[in-house]
């Protein structure tokens, strides 16, 4: 019996069957995936999988959760928690078992799109971080709620119930408002039509005076002190026009002659507050992302005090100390390495998708993933001091700059409602002096057919749909503006790692002898180094039974060594192994990493290891360049392996950048931008969450890391590059709607005042035609053009070859 | 048409009604969660 990986789980295991499996539940599922012809699963699967940044044996601080925690009369505690890593039906179900598996644990609810878990539990019997440990084991990682998010959560119901009260009103208004345009007040009911405008002013005052009251709170904000016109916010026009139509109404009504204009103000005030609470809760959404970044880093570090090693919350950690991290942790701050030497995966930092050895004297930074062996490192900088920690800073900071979106056509309806106004009491006092019988009848009308809601909604119902429409694609879009940016984009600027490519390492090129490769990947299958991941999945593919390896041996930042049938193989780095650079140079040509085979002491392999090409990167890269937008690789990769990427898809020289820094990356995109081009970014490692930011676009890429979906205002959730695609049709679309909508609403608004101004309209003409050209604004926004995938004309481009398969033919 | 003295209030007072069932589901949170009812009805207990 030997001790061998599960095929399905990877769990180790005893046995002597092949495929090996550590229990009939995997064996199963295995049978199960192979036979739907889904083998690919375990290519997949077993590539370099991110590690997670939360340990599954972490002693969870209690401190950590201290502040979210509340004690209800009964004696229960009770919090609201963040769990990372809930999608489905399933996940709702085990961690709403918690209470049968967990003694002490009384509730346990899941919010499953907003990933938030209230938990009830006594005390006595248990604590929130066993509860935590408990999620841990099923891969759910749980966060602390701030205080903040709950104040947040009463403020968004709040306005929810205003909404819903403005509706109640505004209808109910324009139903009498109908009642009184189509005649009523002509009649001889005089009495009815009294009353109509009476109970329509008692209804309206009740959206002016509450529910519209944030307006002119902000008007008022704008104003104080006042710093010139162009610094006035959309509330003052906003807030002049409710209030200019209400007091003239008022008059009207106790007057008991004139014209009330309940109706519209009551609408207005709805429509406005729910284009507000959409676009609070698009930023509220992209806080609570924000939260998520704590799992970045690791909640507790082992630092070093003499000769023992104590577990200490990482927020403890301060300049000077010593912590130990262990192989596949995460370093939990900067600092440099005292002892023992490692590779360390960079990539959520520098974007290399390649592992760097660190030795004695290397800075590491926090957040970076020690892959191969235990270092010791004397921390720097710890928390918001650390690099990550800026970045971190940086990004949130970005966020609540940028979140609030001026609305353009808030601002639109604000001063068509003055201006209809003004035209209203410039038609009355003209027709007073033709005809003052006919003077209020003409501005009834002009009042009436006069749509301040079409115009107000044309952009936010547009871009709305746009949006569902793109989500239903994978895209999900988080400010409304950004799809006007979009048309804007002549620069995009790529991140090569992950975007461009698959970010997994693949041999993409072997020299010397094939079954070297296959007794190197013995002797790797233990290894979570990407390279002999990827050694492991090229032996697999390769479809020749496994060997099996003894004495296996790791040399730190070099290779590894180990006894394959009888014969002593070593797989490393070519130095190591004694190889000449200049039989290196092809490799390093093609932006690979060389690898050597030494079998009984005689070099008998040579492999290029790298990242291969998406499919789709070309054709998409070749639309791009249709619509005139330049596309640009920043990368933190080597540059020769930008350089050779960059070449593969035709890139100009110029526009290639490798070795970057995310520091230099935000200040190119910087500089770009002060050119006057407008950049979209598209990235995936934490890396670029600033220069995402700092972007008109930033695009994140799924499989990216949480932080970029806080920094970028776009996430792609299907992989590859043809989502990118989708969002300029859907942009294209959307803008192409709006244009319509506020064509249609503008030309409508603009004849119809003028004929209703010259006295060519009836009010009772006026109130048919006023909620038909809120439908058509309606319908138009409905049926904009489906954002039809832009059929990449998919020629077959020589460089549409994925590098791997052109570097092959080395061989 | 004196018939509308009375029928209009009574509308009023049936809006009033649905605001205040409004006013009752928001503050339950009747809102906060649009997703996970839909896929907590295919646990079986």
């Amino acid at each position: 019996m030997k001790t061998v990986p599960c095929a399905h789980c990877g769990q180790k295991t005893t046995s002597d069957a092949d495929p090996a499996f550590c229990c009939s539940g995997c064996e199963t599922v295995y049978h199960t995936i192979h036979s739907a012809g889904f083998a690919q699963y375990y290519e997949l699967g077993r590539g370099e999988r991110a590690p997670s940044a939360v340990k599954t044996d972490a002693a969870f601080d209690s401190d950590t959760f201290k502040d979210s925690i509340r004690t209800l009369p009964d004696g229960t505690c009770e919090a609201a928690l963040f769990v990372d890593g809930v999608h489905c039906a399933a996940c709702v179900w085990l961690v709403e078992r918690m209470p049968t598996a967990v003694e002490g644990v009384v509730e346990s609810r899941l919010n499953m799109s907003r990933g938030r878990l209230e938990l009830r539990w006594q005390p006595d019997k248990v604590s929130v971080p066993d509860m935590a440990v408990w999620l841990t084991q099923f891969g759910y990682s749980a966060h602390p709620l701030h205080r903040a998010d709950a104040a947040r959560g009463t403020a968004e119901r709040q306005s929810l119930f205003r909404i819903g009260v403005a509706w109640t009103v505004a209808m109910n208004v324009m139903l009498m408002a109908v009642a009184l345009y189509s005649g009523l007040d002509t009649s001889l009911e005089t009495g009815l039509a009294t009353a109509a405008r009476w109970a329509s002013m008692g209804l309206a005052a009740i959206s002016v005076f509450w529910a519209g009251s944030e307006f002119y709170r902000r008007a008022w904000a704008s104003m104080r002190p006042f710093r010139g016109l162009q610094h006035l916010s959309i509330d003052v026009p906003i807030t002049i026009g409710i209030w200019a139509g209400f007091l003239h109404s008022v008059w009207a009504t106790v007057s008991g002659n004139g014209e009330v204009w309940f109706d519209s103000i009551s609408v207005l005030i709805a429509a406005l507050l729910s284009a507000r609470w959409l676009q609070r809760r698009g930023t509220r959404m992209a806080t609570e992302s924000a939260q998520r970044l704590l799992a970045l880093l690791p909640s507790t570090a082992r630092r070093v005090d003499g000769d023992e090693v104590i577990e200490v919350p990482v927020a403890s950690l301060a300049a000077g100390h010593v912590v130990e991290v262990r192989a596949g942790d995460v370093v939990p701050a900067d600092g440099i390495v005292v002892q023992g030497h490692s590779a360390l995966h960079r990539a959520v930092i520098t974007g290399e998708s390649r592992p760097e050895d660190v030795t004695e004297g290397s800075l590491v930074s926090a957040g970076e993933t020690n892959v191969s062996a235990p270092i010791l490192l004397r921390v720097t900088a710890a928390g918001p001091e650390s690099r990550l920690g800026k970045i971190l800073s940086w990004v949130e900071s970005a966020t609540v700059r940028r979140a609030p979106v001026v609305q353009k056509a808030d601002w639109l309806s604000g001063w068509f409602v003055l201006a209809v106004l003004l035209a209203s009491l410039i038609t009355f006092i003209a027709w007073s002096f033709i005809d003052t019988g006919l003077a209020l009848e003409h501005t009834i009308a002009l009042l009436v057919i006069s749509c301040p809601c079409a115009l107000g909604m044309a952009t936010p119902l547009a871009l709305t749909v746009a949006m569902g429409r793109a989500a239903r694609k994978g895209i999900f879009i988080k400010y409304d503006d950004v799809l006007e940016r979009m048309e804007q984009v002549d620069v995009v600027v790529f991140d090569k790692t992950g975007t461009l490519t698959h970010g997994v390492l693949e041999v993409a090129a072997v020299v010397g002898a094939r079954e070297a490769v296959l007794m190197a990947a013995a002797v790797e299958a233990q290894s979570t180094h990407p390279v002999a991941r990827a050694l492991v999945s090229y032996a697999q593919s390769s479809g020749q039974g496994a060997e099996r390896a003894q004495d296996v041996t790791e040399v730190a930042g070099s290779g590894m060594s180990g006894i394959v049938k009888g014969r002593f193989v070593e797989v490393g780095r070519p130095a190591w192994l004694g190889v000449d650079e200049a039989e290196l140079a092809p490799f390093v040509a093609n932006g690979q990493s060389p690898v050597a085979i030494r079998i009984d002491g005689e070099v008998v392999a040579l492999l290029g290891v790298g990242d291969v090409i998406r499919d789709e990167s070309a054709s998409v890269l070749n639309v791009l360049r249709a619509r005139g937008a330049r596309p640009v690789i920043l990368s933190g990769d080597h540059p020769e392996v930008a350089a050779s990427v960059g070449a593969t898809l035709g890139f100009a020289a110029a526009d290639v950048m490798g070795g970057q820094s995310p520091e230099q990356k935000l200040a190119y995109i910087e500089h770009l931008r002060e050119q006057g081009h407008v950049v979209a970014m598209i990235g995936d490692g934490v890396n670029d969450a600033a220069s995402l930011s700092a972007a008109d676009v930033g695009i994140a890429i799924q499989g990216g890391t949480d932080l970029n979906l806080v920094a970028a205002d776009v996430f792609l959730t299907r992989s590859g590059l043809e989502p990118l695609q989708h969002l300029f049709g859907v942009s294209d679309a959307a803008l192409q709607t709006v244009r319509r909508n506020l064509g249609i609403s503008l030309i409508y608004n603009v004849i119809t005042i003028t004929l209703a101004a010259l006295g060519f309209v009836t009010p009772l003409l006026a109130a048919v035609l006023m909620p038909i050209s809120s439908l058509v604004v309606v319908f138009s926004s409905l049926v904009q053009r489906s954002a039809t995938r832009p059929e990449a004309k998919r020629t077959t481009h020589a460089h549409n070859v994925p590098v791997s398969a052109r570097a092959a033919t080395q061989e | 048409m004196e018939v509308l003295y009375f029928l209009v209030p009574l509308a009023l007072l049936l809006a009033v009604g649905s605001v205040l069932a409004f006013r009752w589901a928001t503050r339950h949170d009747q809102f906060d969660d649009l997703d996970s009812p839909a896929v907590r009805i295919l646990n079986d207990d």
